[in-house]
Order: structure tokens, then C-alpha cells, then sequence
């Protein structure tokens, strides 16, 4: 991974409110997460692309990439994700990341964007969805976290709560455990955890999705009264 | 041992580097990444604790988990990464044979000399009619706190009236006591602003920007009814 790019762009709002603006050169296009667009100039193309066939489905988030391609000029696309939250950028040369089923916001067109089977074990798991997006090529990728976003450097091992994955490089072996004994998985309150293992980098968020929704969830109105 | 607050003041995680045989007590359900060597112990009281069952069953009514996890690390030191579900702000404090009193959703974590007690009952607890519950902790070392919001202290010379939701900590040095906001009862209620906590004395109050019952209560008539 280096420091180069494709596009020049520019990330505002860290790490809360991460908003990410994306200059399209005339006849060049980006890939977006579908719904993602927030405003763009009208010389922006928008097409939607199929690819990825079922599985895309089953990932039971973004389903559609959308491809912006500016025609007549240059274009400025503003792209804001669905979760409040943090943005990064990575260039990947030849390399490949998997992300987390929401993270991927936008890429290069050059990069491969498809679902990846995790397995029943580690996918049931996980609580994530059992699929992980697999970006490979050579080219810009950002994708975004709810919560801030923490990029950690594993020499060895790594362990991180399964919710609070966002993404890892390719080469890092992983399994899902608990963190210590079964016992743990009771009393600790820890859930289950990824073991990540060998030479590469993790991103992790400080906030899960999951964990909110469950502090909003005594908060639902009483079942209706019935009156007969 | 060196305490982090990194992403704050409104997704903070804190990252904890352990030196050699160094040990953190977490809240359970808290850590959120660490390095695989550290070895995770999970009791049912603090390590300094008289502790037993009898604190263990205090601490399930307090509504707090019943468990605290120490995470341990050996001769070569490591990292964990503590976070909580609602978004805010952390901050650390350090004890020098001092006392402080939590409220017990601010607790995160604290060092290994610090003895962590539920069973205070300063508060006439059911009283505060906000289902709060206080942790107290006394010793000697730092001591993580997360607020929900952002996080300001408040230097107490004389008296002074905190809501009682919005009370992360405060100095034991401060007397207490529970009050109405105004004149009477009734205008109090009325005006929403139920209970508050008269402090008098020196020492140091440290508050929350937001209220968590008061967020929920916002949230919650947009949510789907529970089912009967």
C-alpha cells in the first residue's frame, strides 16, 4: 500500500461525520456504493451495475455499485455514507483487502469489488453477515466505519471483537474463537473474537451498529392494548 | 501503564499498553481489540475486593454485568483497546489513595491497585428514580470513565445542583445529597427536571453533555411497538 492515488479527493468531517469528495477527470469513472451519492455536478453519468450476480444478495447490504463517469468535463462527486462515522482512503498496487459487508464506499475502476464467501463457521459467527467483500487490483479504495476508525499494525498475532472489524490485508490468517476458555464466552461479556495472525494491517472501529441498537431497544414504545 | 484516549470526544476508544506483568480491570463486554498474548481472567469481583458472591449479586442489580474482566500482560507488555457501546467522550483519572464515585454506566476500567465496590449505597439509589447505581472505587491508580456526549468537570466550591443524569463522577471529598430542582415537588417534576443532586463542599464533579434516558425517550415512539 502506498501514498499515491487516482483521484484527487478530499475526506471532511473525521472521524464523526466523515464526508468524502471525489474529482472525476472528463471520460474517467468511479465506483460508489449504491445510495451513497450525496450531490454531484450534472455532467456526472450514473450507471448501475449488476455485477456480482446472486451473491450480492446475500450479502443483505448494498446490493448495486454504481458506476459516475464525467462526460464533457471534469465532475465532482460528494459521497456520504449511511452510518455517522470515519473515512479512510487506501491505494492498493496489485494488493488485496477484504472489507466488512458495509464498509465499501468507492473505488477505482480498476478495483475488483466482489463477495466472498467466509464459511459457514466464521461467517455464522461473526454476526456480520457471512460474506466479506473482497477489493483486489491496482487502484484508490475508500470505505468507512460507524465510529472512528483505529488501523493496526499485527507482526504476529492480533485479536479483535468480530463486531468491531472493518477490514484486514490479505495474507493475515484468521480464525474466530473465544477469548478465553467457553467459560468466557458466558461470563465474559467478550462474545467472540478474530484471531488474526502473520504480517499485515486491521482496521477496526470503536463503535458497533449492533451494541447501539441494542441500548435503543427498551426504549420501544409498549405493545398495543387490546380492547376486546 | 499508559492510558490513550484516542478518537475522542465523540467516538473515544482508549488504548491501554500494558507494561511488563501489568494488569487492567474492564467492564465486561468492553475490550474491543488487544494483542492475542495477553491473558483475559474473568471474576466476579475486583482483584483488590473483599469481593465474593454477595458483590457479585450487587453488581447484577446495579444493572451493571456481573462480571469484571482482567486483562493481564506478560513479560513482553501489550496493548487493549476498551470501548463502549454509546457514542461520547473518555477521559482518565488518576487515584492517589483517594476515593471517587462512578455512576456505574461511566465505569470502564481501572488499574489493578484500585478495589471496585458496588455495594455503596450513598444514594438512596431506588430514591434518584433514574435507575442509577454507583460504583465506588478507592486506591491508588488510574481509572478510565466514558461519558455519553461530551465530558467537562465542574470544580465545586461552595454548592452546587447536577442533574443526576448527567453525573459521570465526583470527588468523595463533596457532600450529597438528593433534592428537587425547584421550589416545590410539583414544580419540579413539571419541569422536567425531576431529581438533582445538591453537592457542598471542595472537590471536583465530573458531567456528561447528554443524558441517556433523555436520548432514548426521543428515540423511542420512532421505534416498532414490542410485540405483546
Amino acid at each position: 500500500m502506498s501514498d499515491t492515488k487516482d483521484f484527487d479527493y478530499d475526506i471532511a468531517g473525521k472521524p464523526d461525520f466523515s464526508f468524502l469528495t471525489v474529482q472525476i477527470p472528463e471520460g474517467e469513472t468511479l465506483k460508489v456504493e449504491a445510495s451513497a451519492m450525496a450531490t454531484m455536478d450534472t455532467n456526472l453519468q450514473m450507471k448501475t451495475k449488476f455485477k456480482g450476480g446472486l451473491s450480492r444478495f446475500l450479502t443483505g447490504e448494498s446490493i448495486f455499485i454504481n458506476e459516475y463517469t464525467a462526460q464533457g468535463g471534469a465532475g465532482e462527486i460528494g459521497i456520504s455514507p449511511g452510518a455517522p462515522g470515519d473515512l479512510e482512503h487506501i491505494y492498493l498496487n496489485n494488493e488485496t483487502v477484504y472489507l466488512q459487508n458495509s464498509a465499501f464506499v468507492a473505488s477505482s475502476m480498476n478495483i475488483n469489488v466482489e463477495s466472498k464467501w467466509q464459511g459457514f463457521i466464521s461467517g455464522f459467527f461473526s454476526g456480520e453477515g457471512l460474506f466479506l467483500i473482497r477489493c483486489s487490483g491496482k487502484g484508490d479504495l475508500w470505505f468507512n466505519t460507524f465510529g472512528a476508525m483505529i488501523e493496526i499494525d499485527v507482526n504476529d498475532d492480533f485479536v479483535v471483537d468480530t463486531g468491531h472489524i472493518v477490514g484486514f490485508t490479505e495474507g493475515l490468517e484468521y480464525d474466530v474463537s473465544t477469548v478465553g476458555g467457553y467459560k468466557s464466552l458466558f461470563f465474559s461479556g467478550e462474545g467472540l473474537v478474530c484471531r488474526f495472525r502473520g504480517q499485515g494491517k486491521v482496521w477496526i472501529q470503536t463503535k458497533k451498529l449492533g451494541a447501539f441498537e441494542n441500548w435503543v431497544w427498551p426504549y420501544r414504545p409498549e405493545p398495543k392494548k387490546n380492547n376486546n | 501503564m499508559n492510558i490513550e484516549i484516542v478518537q475522542g470526544p465523540g467516538n473515544a476508544a482508549a488504548k491501554v499498553s500494558l507494561g511488563a506483568n501489568e494488569t487492567i480491570t474492564a467492564e465486561s463486554g468492553s475490550m474491543i481489540a488487544m494483542n492475542s498474548h495477553l491473558h483475559m481472567n474473568t471474576t466476579t469481583h475486583s482483584r483488590g475486593g473483599a469481593g465474593g458472591l454477595l458483590k457479585a449479586v450487587k453488581r447484577m442489580f446495579a444493572g451493571e454485568s456481573f462480571f469484571l474482566n482482567h486483562y493481564k500482560a506478560g513479560q513482553e507488555g501489550g496493548d487493549v483497546y476498551l470501548s463502549t457501546p454509546l457514542p461520547g467522550d473518555m477521559m482518565t483519572h488518576e487515584l492517589n489513595d483517594e476515593s471517587l464515585i462512578v455512576q456505574a454506566r461511566s465505569f470502564v476500567a481501572c488499574g489493578d491497585d484500585v478495589d471496585v465496590d458496588l455495594g455503596w449505597q450513598g444514594f438512596k439509589s431506588l430514591l434518584s428514580g433514574e435507575s442509577m447505581f454507583w460504583i465506588h472505587l478507592k486506591g491508588t491508580g488510574p481509572v478510565i470513565l466514558n461519558s455519553f456526549g461530551a465530558i467537562y468537570p465542574i470544580e465545586v466550591d461552595g454548592d452546587v445542583l447536577v442533574d443526576t443524569g448527567h453525573i459521570v463522577a465526583f470527588q468523595d471529598t463533596l457532600d450529597f445529597s438528593i433534592t428537587k430542582a425547584g421550589k416545590s415537588w410539583l414544580h419540579s417534576f413539571m419541569g422536567g427536571e425531576g431529581l438533582v443532586c445538591r453537592f457542598h463542599g471542595t472537590g471536583t464533579v465530573w458531567c456528561q453533555s447528554h443524558n441517556p434516558p433523555s436520548f432514548g425517550l426521543q428515540l423511542g415512539p420512532m421505534l416498532k411497538r414490542r410485540p405483546r
